[in-house]
């Protein structure tokens, strides 16, 4: 049985990178539902999806099984076992009518060892049955936390632009998988660099609709929003400090692009480091005392940290032509960013500690990786046949690319929302 | 003939300014930022033309704008990942020069970046470029206060160029105020 503990194991996952990761084999049976034409008969296939998603699972292939066990006593362990399937989950469905067009969903189902032939939880979820997908996802994220030891992001919201047309765009919230998406602001101007306050509850983003770059706060619940950054030049590069109390931003005010940080409610501006160079993409190290940025300082575009107490400044990345796009993992133990080597832009992560390098993505066009919640996913986006800017995700230990699909049009600029408290 | 040498070496100065390491000097600690203008309270907004000290256009200007040859050209091509000004856009800088300090003009330089790499980056990249043609055109004597820059990144980019055609991407525009 796989049991990591919870902040290092992205840091394992990475160390044991190179053929001998492992992913757990489960069955994610079909639940017991005597009402077969409805979409809650679904419920399975989201959550073998997202556990597939991880990297850190391998769902096992049920078609061939001729009939499941909907109670952990039906289990037939050496027919499981023969399966190769060190775990299965199983779960039968009883709904009730709450009024007219409500239906509630309950769903008991029963995570089983198969190896160990013992049960390890048996519970019972309820909800409307037209949220199943939001039901499926918590299952997901109560095996993912009690298998791995990690908290699931299986319940987060992702943001991304959706350029419809070069006088359409479209800033959408979704479930992290894609679905449920909801534009919550058009514009016939470009939009880029979403940003989600740390606690949920606002987004940051530059909308050129001032005919320069302007940062705006919108308010996800009443999607009324507010002019953070105006000041002469462009303004851009919204990052949330890790309390959401503040902002690094970068402006041209002086000339070249320069990092300030400013309160989200637009007082208290002040510069972090004045250069002659390129300082932009900052992003907070989780203790929030350092910055993490891209430069051109030393000639091609790398990434560096400055420690805003005492403006000093240190050069985090070495291989590559250009490194681009930084951001840390939730513990603050790895960077991530983009790679530019041989004409390819790849997502990439480097270990703090040991500053080894490894590229999640092929390329050659990925972009904007940005990672999940809990640090085990990358969100990034990436050129179809060098083509249609897609989005799609990336496990931390580089087994599993899942593209994540969201309709027709371009696909940019996606960023992940925080686990809901 | 002169006057093209003299930029010819400034460029040649600025070019090579671009290229060495900058080092980082450091501000006074949560010093406040003393000429930063921020946004006003209430919300109205710093106008990108009303920052700029140098005149709308006349009808004359106008004129004089929509039937010159010379002043045709608006647009400034870069290499890759590169923002030095290169020695065939001199003239086309040296005529709009002459142009804005004979009308007092006010001026909006736009930079563009190819779409590779990511849209952050590329704004900064942008606006490198149209510093750089403002720069050019502070050497030739136009009033630094009459220049706004503004970048567009690679938001204006054909997404889908490949080899030389993304080179018409690296560009910075000449922008008039009140045109």
């Amino acid at each position: 049985m796989i049991a990591l503990s919870g902040v290092t194991h992205s840091l394992e996952v990475i160390e044991i990178l190179g053929g001998k990761a492992s992913q757990i084999p489960i069955a994610v049976t079909p639940f017991k539902d005597d009402d077969k034409n409805n979409d809650v008969q679904l419920m399975h296939e989201v959550i073998a999806n997202d556990l597939s998603r991880s990297g850190l699972f391998s769902p096992i292939d049920i078609s061939g099984v001729s009939q499941y066990p909907y109670d952990e006593r039906d289990v037939n362990f050496s027919n499981w076992s023969a399966l190769q399937s060190q775990f299965i989950l199983l779960g039968k469905l009883r709904k009730t009518a709450v009024g007219r067009n409500n239906l509630q969903v309950e769903v008991i189902w029963s995570l089983v060892d198969i190896y160990k032939e013992k049960t390890i939880m048996t519970i019972s979820l309820k909800g409307p049955a037209k949220q199943y997908r939001l039901i499926a996802h918590r299952i997901a994220d109560i095996v993912y936390e009690k298998l791995t030891g990690s908290e699931g992001i299986f319940q987060t919201n992702i943001a991304f632009v959706k350029k419809f047309n070069p006088k359409q765009y479209s800033l959408f919230i979704s479930d992290y998988d894609g679905y449920n998406p909801k534009a919550i602001l058009n514009s016939k101007h470009p939009i880029i660099s979403p940003r989600w306050s740390p606690d949920g509850k606002k987004i940051a983003y530059v909308s050129f609709e001032k005919k320069k770059p302007v940062i705006y706060i919108q308010n996800i619940e009443t999607g009324k929003r507010t002019l953070l950054a105006n000041f002469r030049g462009n303004n851009s590069a919204p990052a949330w400090s890790p309390d959401s109390r503040k902002l690094a931003i970068v402006l041209t005010y002086s000339l070249n692009s320069q990092i300030y940080v400013i309160k989200a409610d637009g007082s208290d501006i002040k510069q972090i480091m004045r250069t002659r160079s390129i300082n932009t993409e900052p992003t907070w190290a989780p203790n929030g005392k350092e910055l993490y940025f891209s430069s051109d300082r030393g000639g091609s575009a790398q990434i560096y940290k400055v420690d805003m107490a005492t403006n000093e400044v240190e050069r985090v990345t070495y291989e590559g032509k250009n490194n681009l796009s930084p951001s840390l993992s939730p513990d603050g133990k790895l960077l991530l960013f983009l790679n530019q080597e041989d004409r390819k832009y790849r997502v990439a992560v480097q270990n703090l500690l040991s500053n080894q390098v490894l590229k999640l993505t092929s390329g050659p066009d990925d972009e904007s990786p940005i990672f999940s919640p809990n640090g085990h996913m990358v969100l990034f986006t990436y050129k179809d046949y060098g083509k249609t800017s897609k989005i799609g995700t990336v496990s931390i230990n580089g087994l599993k690319v899942t593209p994540i699909d969201v309709g027709s049009g371009i696909i940019m600029e996606s960023t992940w929302g925080p686990i809901k408290n | 003939m002169k006057k093209s040498l003299l930029l010819a070496s400034i460029l040649a100065l600025l070019a090579a300014g671009c290229s060495t390491t900058e080092i980082n000097e450091p501000m006074g600690l949560n010093a406040p930022f003393p000429e930063l203008e921020n946004m006003t309270a209430d919300g109205s907004e710093v106008d990108l033309e009303g920052n700029v000290s140098g005149d709308s256009l006349s009808q004359t200007a106008l004129d004089e704008l929509a039937a010159s040859g010379e002043l045709a050209d608006r647009s400034i091509y870069f290499d890759y990942d590169r923002y030095a000004i290169k020695e065939e856009f001199e003239g086309l800088i040296g005529n709009h020069a002459a142009f804005i300090n004979k009308h007092s003009a006010g001026v909006v330089i736009y930079g563009n970046a190819d779409y590779r790499g990511s849209h952050e980056y590329n704004l900064a990249l942008g606006q490198k470029r149209a510093v750089a043609v403002k720069q050019a055109l502070e050497a030739l004597g136009v009033d630094m206060s009459a220049i706004e820059t503004v970048s567009f990144g690679e938001e204006h980019a054909n997404q889908e160029c490949t080899g030389s055609t993304c080179g018409q991407d690296r560009r910075a525009d000449i922008g008039y105020v009140g045109e």
